[in-house]
């Protein structure tokens, strides 16, 4: 890899472990030469291609919307494409697995309880239709859409449960992620289906374990705002206890057209240059 | 809806407090402002058992003893609850602590009446 000129050198504090090696974990200090630009992700593949190849860390799309780098860098839970190295301010740049999360090795943490969490609220779309495909659109008005649209575009890339100080100490609570996702859903106008959310979210660990620390959503690198999610969550089951909720209308299905007519303004494709797949006939 | 329930009661008790607390500190502490007596004369044990003689501070009291217990016993299990500890151990926690509530309301309100039956 090449760089542009270099500008400082920076220590790198890295949190090293291997299972089938190390007892425990250990730090391991190294230098790179760093150039204004250049992401903790970049200056990681740069130590690995020059200095240490068995450096172990997770990443894909390296511009902000996979979630899978996440890393706890300087003391905090950040995405490393997204942190460049000299915008820390700092001569030191320690990084570590994501804390809160069982560890895999080296800067790699096992995300499996996160999905579990994430799958226990039920994150999909549940309108007593679970066993049928929809045969239509369910429409949705643009203020229906913003009731729940900033809580969508989480990416699962878990900073907000490292950052969260009752996950620090209870492994059962359910976290900012899937208590954001479950509001998610529960706010959506096509979705029925808090009533069947309750054995994960009217539970002892559930959302009013949260005590609107608000790191979540200071970690939150897309601007989901959980901890807002979760208070909302709140409300939300407040008001279904009370019955001060009211029933929310099904939601309604809009046939599709019966007959598809293709737009005649538009030419038709080229003829095929590959042989047809089973899965892309 | 359980534990909702449980929020929504700590909520309603928390609320209770706030003019509970402020009525006690009206009376215990800023007597001479609000009550034309001296801080030395509300605290004798004669005032004490005259106001536990009306029916009204027996309302009042047995409201705060309530409402104090729960929110403190309610907040205590939250604390408790976030320990590392089995799944299990939650509803050894909820348990214990409703014994040891049931137990201090039951104390106090023995308190209470007696003073009201003086």
């Amino acid at each position: 890899m090449t760089h542009a000129t270099a500008t400082q050198t920076i220590t790198f504090r890295l949190r090293r472990y291997d299972p089938e090696k190390d007892a425990a974990p250990r730090w391991e200090t190294r230098t790179l030469p760093v150039s204004e630009g250049m992401t903790v992700l970049e200056a990681l593949h740069a130590l690995k291609a020059e200095q240490d190849p068995t450096l172990a860390w997770r990443s894909s799309c390296r511009m902000g919307i996979c979630g899978s780098c996440g890393m706890f860098i300087n003391g905090l839970p950040r995405l490393a494409c997204q942190t460049q190295v000299l915008h820390l301010a700092s001569d030191v740049v320690e990084v570590a697995p994501l804390p809160n999360y069982p560890n895999v090795k080296d800067l790699v943490p096992d995300l499996a309880p996160l999905f579990e969490k994430h799958a226990a609220v039920r994150p999909h779309l549940l309108n007593g239709a679970d066993d049928q495909p929809p045969q239509g659109e369910y429409l949705q008005t643009p203020e229906q859409r913003e009731a729940y649209g900033q809580f969508s575009i989480c990416i699962k890339c878990g900073l907000c449960m490292s950052a969260c100080p009752t996950m620090a100490t209870d492994p059962h609570f359910l976290g900012p992620q899937p208590l954001a996702q479950a509001y998610r859903y529960c706010a959506d106008s096509r979705d029925t289906g808090l009533r069947q959310r309750l054995e994960a979210l009217d539970a002892l660990h559930g959302p009013f374990q949260c005590h609107l620390a608000g790191a979540c959503t200071d970690a939150c690198p897309k601007g989901v705002d959980p901890a807002l999610a979760i208070q909302l969550l709140k409300r939300t089951l407040s008001l279904e206890a009370l019955g001060l909720r009211g029933r929310k209308p099904t939601p309604r299905e809009v046939p599709l057209a019966a007959e598809f007519k293709p737009n005649e303004k538009i030419p038709a494709p080229p003829p095929r240059t590959v042989p047809t797949h089973p899965r892309n006939p | 809806m359980r534990e909702t329930r449980l929020w929504l009661l700590s909520l309603a008790c928390t609320t209770l407090l706030l003019f509970l607390l402020g009525a006690h500190f009206a009376l215990m502490h800023y007597s001479p402002v609000f009550y034309g007596q001296t801080v030395e004369e509300t605290r004798t044990f004669a005032a004490l058992l005259e106001r536990g003689r009306q029916t009204a501070f027996l309302v009042i009291y047995l409201l705060f003893l309530a409402a104090a217990l729960y929110h403190g016993l309610y907040g205590l299990r939250g604390i408790l609850l976030e320990l590392p500890l089995a799944r299990s151990y939650g509803r050894w926690v909820s348990g214990a602590l409703v014994v040891v509530g049931l137990a201090f309301f039951a104390y106090g309100t023995y308190v209470t009446w007696w003073t009201f039956t003086q």
